[in-house]
């Protein structure tokens, strides 16, 4: 099991209820789609999965590791093992291509040695080898977000979290970037991705969990999708 | 350990010449800053300096009895120079005196003894105490002893310039401190505006597992790097306008300039120590707020 989720809520200062009461697994491997209306919980149950925000109540998982009794030093070792692509792709502009996915290798200290070959690798896996030296706002949107999709994947998570991340994108390249997290999945690793595009989610046939006003209103595994 | 050294550093000099607009203006604050202080620091060491040579100057006159013969005015000495408090003590005998007061009223044509009559003046002794502070509690001590008839040390005026004295360092003292503080406010707010400028470096850093202080460091090193350059900046100007400032006169209203070449640079070393410094506190201010992710 990578990720539990036992009866989760999160109450924010200001009195908004973004989660209430989720409890739910995620096995290794395993592609999930997270559903749900803007304000449902699909960014506050993401943002808890790398411990950006802690629950009110109840206790998360991730890897056996308890995110709620995680001391402050442990949260950068989790957030190694997870890689987060977003919708606005937050590039740096001012880096290349190849140095913006090096930057994840950088900042926790890799070997100089494993980096190059690495980096290379993962550009050459979300389809973008040739635009190494290219500056962001030279590439298409669905490049940035291959960029951003190659950084996510740099360090090898055990967990890609994806929140909308063909947002910001037109259809076809919605379906390629889509093409390319499906791809990722069956290497070996657990995707969780939130997003509004029935289509793309219609089209993927696999585990769909909906959100509704921070509660868990239907999880459905790959088969009982047909049945919509 | 060595990789990530060579890493702090290249991060922190790829950031000033990034940012070069904010690494002027952080150097140029640190810089004004500095020289601030620099000059206050000049100007209390000055005052604080002719203090000291006022205060110094502070002696006490015991004038003896006229009965007193040369055995009891040896004695006289000698047992007030074996008083802890005392430094020095000079035999001022009454024909010196009335020479000096002579001098003191100017070399008339006539001769103040026979104008006189006879020599009004007594024996004296010259009293250096150790600790300038203490002349007034060792004055009343020294009237008191058989043989002196009375002392002398400008008392109410040595008062005044011991509390004068007092409060212009206190104040100078407390000037500095403000100074310091209002730089380091200045200098976190101008490091503060230059973090900004990075806010979606650090988050994502801190997404992708970076610990805290290897997030810290290159700007720590920045920091340094950009006080130690500021304060040079000011140090130069300084040392520059001082110096100019001893070549045409060594005092300014009776007071003398400090002019040692060894205090003076402690000056400027300090102060650029306190450059950098100032660097690191106004990295160390600004920088933990967005870290909070």
């Amino acid at each position: 099991m990578l990720v539990q989720f036992y009866n989760v809520s999160k109450i924010y200062s200001n009195g908004v209820k973004a989660l209430e009461d989720v409890s739910l697994k995620i096995d290794r491997g395993e592609f999930v789609f997270l559903m749900g209306p803007s304000g449902a919980g699909k960014s506050t149950m993401t943002k808890m999965l790398y411990r950006e925000e802690t629950p009110s109540r109840g206790q998360i998982f991730v890897a056996s590791r308890s995110l709620v009794r995680m001391k402050k030093k442990e949260i950068p070792i989790l957030r190694r093992s997870i890689g987060v692509v977003f919708q606005d792709f937050k590039l740096l502009e001012n880096k290349t291509v190849y140095e913006n996915v090096a930057f994840a290798m950088e900042v926790i200290g890799a070997h100089q040695r494993d980096k190059r070959s690495r980096v290379l690798e993962v550009i050459q896996l979300v389809g973008l080898k040739g635009k190494e030296n290219s500056f962001p706002h030279e590439l298409s949107g669905g490049e940035q977000q291959r960029v951003g999709i190659a950084r996510a994947l740099a360090n090898r998570p055990l967990l890609l979290i994806a929140d909308e991340p063909t947002g910001n994108l037109d259809m076809n390249t919605a379906q390629e970037i889509m093409e390319l997290l499906l791809d990722i999945n069956r290497k070996g690793t657990t995707v969780i991705m939130a997003t509004h595009a029935w289509e793309l989610v219609k089209a993927a046939h696999k585990r769909v969990i909906t959100l509704d006003r921070g509660k868990v209103v239907s999880d459905l595994a790959p088969g009982d999708l047909k049945l919509c | 350990m060595l990789r990530n050294i060579v890493y702090f550093f290249r991060e922190a000099f790829k950031s000033m010449a990034r940012n070069h607009l904010l690494s002027i203006a952080t150097i140029s604050t640190i810089a004004i800053c500095i020289l601030i202080l620099g000059m206050s620091a000049l100007l209390t060491m000055n005052t604080s300096n002719f203090l000291n040579n006022l205060e110094s100057d502070v002696e006490i006159m015991a004038y003896l009895e006229q009965e007193l013969d040369e055995e009891g005015i040896q004695e006289l000495q000698e047992k007030l120079e074996s008083w802890s408090g005392i430094e020095k003590v000079t035999f001022i005998s009454r024909e010196e005196a009335l020479k000096e007061m002579q001098e003191t009223l100017g070399k008339k044509n006539y001769d103040l003894e026979s104008t006189l009559g006879k020599n009004p003046l007594p024996h004296a002794f010259e009293i250096k105490a150790v600790d300038p502070h203490d002349v007034p509690q060792l004055a009343v001590q020294i009237e008191k002893i058989h043989g002196v008839y009375k002392v002398n040390y400008g008392k109410g005026v040595v008062e005044q310039l011991f509390s004068t004295a007092r409060w212009v360092r206190v104040v100078s003292v407390v000037f500095i401190v403000l100074l310091a503080l209002g730089a380091v406010f200045l200098i976190a707010t101008t490091i503060r505006l230059a973090i900004f400028a990075r806010r979606k470096e650090i988050y994502l850093m801190k997404l992708i597992g970076s610990t805290d202080w290897f997030i810290r460091w290159p700007f720590f090193i920045e920091g340094v790097g950009l006080g130690a350059l500021g304060s040079l900046v000011s140090i130069i100007i300084l040392a520059v306008a001082y110096g100019s400032l001893l070549k045409r006169v060594d005092t300014i209203l009776f007071m003398p300039l400090i002019s040692g070449s060894d205090v003076l640079i402690h000056l400027y070393l300090s102060l650029f120590g306190a450059g950098a410094v100032l660097g690191i506190i106004g990295t160390a201010i600004s920088i933990n707020r967005f870290l909070d992710v």
